[in-house]
């Protein structure tokens, strides 16, 4: 049996309040594992305890209760961070140093040295679309050029299992389709990744599997098709039905035991919408979006 | 990935090291040197009107004096921010969370600010090397000029006084003493930033931890001519004197300016007492932070 990419279990973390006498649990009893390979997706509104999570598998916060591995090794051991490339929410990196130098920086922190760095930061550059920017320091990049670059970083000593959280936090719809079309394409080269989100959409279009934590409890937890589907319900997409088709269905639902709970155009994201807006010719969208 | 784990690394900590000393580089930390450079230029024309040996005197007194406060200053001012910034930015958590250990973080951090020290104060010295041997060949001119019609043992016995109170050795044991004093207070002030709240509060405490260190060797002689020593107090007063050096030791840069050599087993003895402390407040500051929530 392969080893879980994460496993965590029974993890409480308190955290002590000063001056008061009800310290706040972040955590409880959680159980959560990472099957190596998926994308799994860890919902949850603010203050839920996504991060504090992240951070116990990262060994950057320690458990009050419980245990937390990385392929099989403690996440409190340094040695189980060689496997692991983070990037934080919003993260502000030495401003000083340029795209080139943040990469170089951080593969000299996984001891990669000489021509392997730097095949590793030319690969990189060129994987988040930065080598134009390369040589330009980080004070001059955007929001989604910095999201890029930190995730650059977390790649840099080829990571088995990736740490995102909140990855598109402020970035704008095309950066984030670029962000989501680059950990598509990581989970094809085989990495697993593990992203905090309350994006639903988009761990939604990107995700096998979810946990949704509410106040340091795991509520829900599954695969995607299993927790969205709704089993007495089937969903019958036309195109250019006329009314009279779509009368007939519903006399022939109304036949049977089955009644037609709904009837309209189907939606798109607002997503969707807003790139579809933005990115034709003209800016106006020659087409109805999909 | 890479193979094998080393649970402590050089290059790791070079690397930190130098993404330190870049970032302090930045900051304004360079314009006191420039202030200092202006106070020495400005403090050799004034002295135009002294004899040679009060000159070189007020010089050393001034350079020296103004090197030790400088380094001092740079050294707590530099290393306060170090930490927060990095946990504020959460720049701390994406180096962490590579294989880095966190004393090899806590290290390659103070190794920075130790590095920024030492070059400001090769850039001081080097000034104050500069404006030393500029006034004293000044002076040597005019000791030439005015006893051109002296008996030449005369003169040479003349020269001699000049060179001797100018440039000499004791200045550059001097110096040691003000970068060992400041590394010192540099990783005290790691320390107290690893649970301090805010940089202000650690430059607070850094104030009261310097008077403390100058004034505690004096309360603690006070303290035993007039008490019994028991040993209650005799613990109380050990343990104060592990926790807060006594800088007043670092003042032997008092009897370089007045011309008294400083021994070598004297010089040895609080340099090595400036890395023990050096090193015994990075390992507190790692135990502080070893468990520190990211």
């Amino acid at each position: 049996m392969t080893e879980p990419a994460v496993l965590l279990s029974n993890v409480t973390k308190i955290f002590p309040v000063p001056f008061q006498r009800r310290p706040v649990v972040a955590l409880r009893d959680l159980d959560l594992e990472v099957a190596a390979g998926q994308i799994y997706g860890l919902l949850g509104p603010n203050g839920s305890g996504k991060s504090t999570t992240l951070k116990i598998i990262l060994g950057l916060v320690t458990p009050t209760r419980g245990k937390a591995q990385v392929f099989g090794r403690d996440s409190d051991r340094v040695a189980s961070h060689e496997s692991v490339g983070y990037l934080p929410e919003s993260p502000d990196f030495y401003k000083y140093l340029t795209g080139e130098e943040t990469l170089r920086f951080y593969g000299k922190l996984c001891s990669l040295r000489g021509a392997r760095l730097k095949n590793r930061v030319g690969e990189l550059l060129a994987l988040v679309g930065l080598t134009s920017a390369a040589g330009r320091r980080l004070s001059g990049y955007s929001k989604g050029m910095l999201q890029r670059i930190g995730l650059a970083q977390a790649l840099i000593q080829e990571p088995a299992l990736l740490i995102l959280d909140e990855p598109t936090a402020g970035v704008d719809p095309a950066g984030t389709r670029e962000i989501r079309d680059l950990i598509l394409d990581l989970k094809g080269r085989g990495i697993t990744v593990l992203l905090s989100s309350h994006l639903l959409g988009q761990v939604q279009e990107i995700c096998d599997r979810v946990g949704i934590l509410a106040n340091g409890v795991l509520v829900r937890e599954g695969s995607l098709s299993d927790l969205l589907g709704v089993e007495n319900q089937t969903q019958i997409i036309l195109e250019n039905a006329s009314p009279a088709l779509i009368n007939k269905i519903g006399d022939l639902a109304g036949g049977s035991r089955a009644r037609l709970v709904k009837c309209g155009p189907p939606q798109t994201s607002l997503e969707g919408l807003f790139l579809e807006a933005t990115q034709a010719p003209g800016g106006k969208g020659g087409s109805k979006p999909s | 990935m890479n193979e094998g784990h080393h649970a402590f690394s050089f290059f790791r900590v070079a690397a930190i090291t130098g993404a330190t000393l870049r970032g302090l580089a930045r900051l304004k930390t360079f314009y006191v040197l420039l202030l200092f450079a202006l106070l020495l230029i400005g403090n050799s024309i004034f002295m135009a009107q002294m004899t040679f040996q009060q000159e070189f005197q007020v010089l050393k007194d001034i350079a020296l004096g103004a090197m030790s406060v400088f380094s001092s200053l740079l050294a707590v001012l530099a290393t306060a921010r170090l930490l927060p910034q990095d946990i504020d930015d959460r720049t701390a958590s994406t180096i962490l969370a590579k294989p880095v250990s966190r004393f090899e973080y806590l290290a390659g951090k103070l190794l920075g600010a130790l590095l920024l020290l030492a070059i400001s104060l090769a850039a001081m010295s080097a000034l104050f090397f500069l404006v030393l041997t500029v006034r004293e060949q000044w002076v040597l001119r005019e000791t030439v000029r005015q006893m051109s019609a002296a008996p030449p043992d005369q003169l040479s016995e003349a020269l001699r006084l000049v060179r001797a109170s100018a440039l000499n050795p004791n200045l550059l044991a001097g110096i040691a003493i003000i970068y060992v004093k400041a590394c010192l207070l540099a990783s005290l002030t790691l320390f107290v930033s690893t649970f301090a709240t805010t940089s202000i509060f650690t430059m607070i405490v850094m104030a009261f931890v310097y008077f403390i260190g100058h004034l505690q060797a004096v309360a603690r002689e006070f303290w035993l001519q007039t008490h019994s020593a028991g040993w209650i107090s005799q613990t109380f007063l050990g343990l104060v004197a592990l926790f807060f050096p006594d800088l007043q030791l670092f003042t032997l840069t008092d009897d370089v300016v007045a011309g008294n050599a400083i021994p070598m087993t004297v010089l040895a003895q609080i340099v090595t007492l400036g890395l023990f402390y050096t090193g015994f407040y990075l390992l507190l500051a790692w135990s502080v932070f070893f468990r520190k929530e990211l």
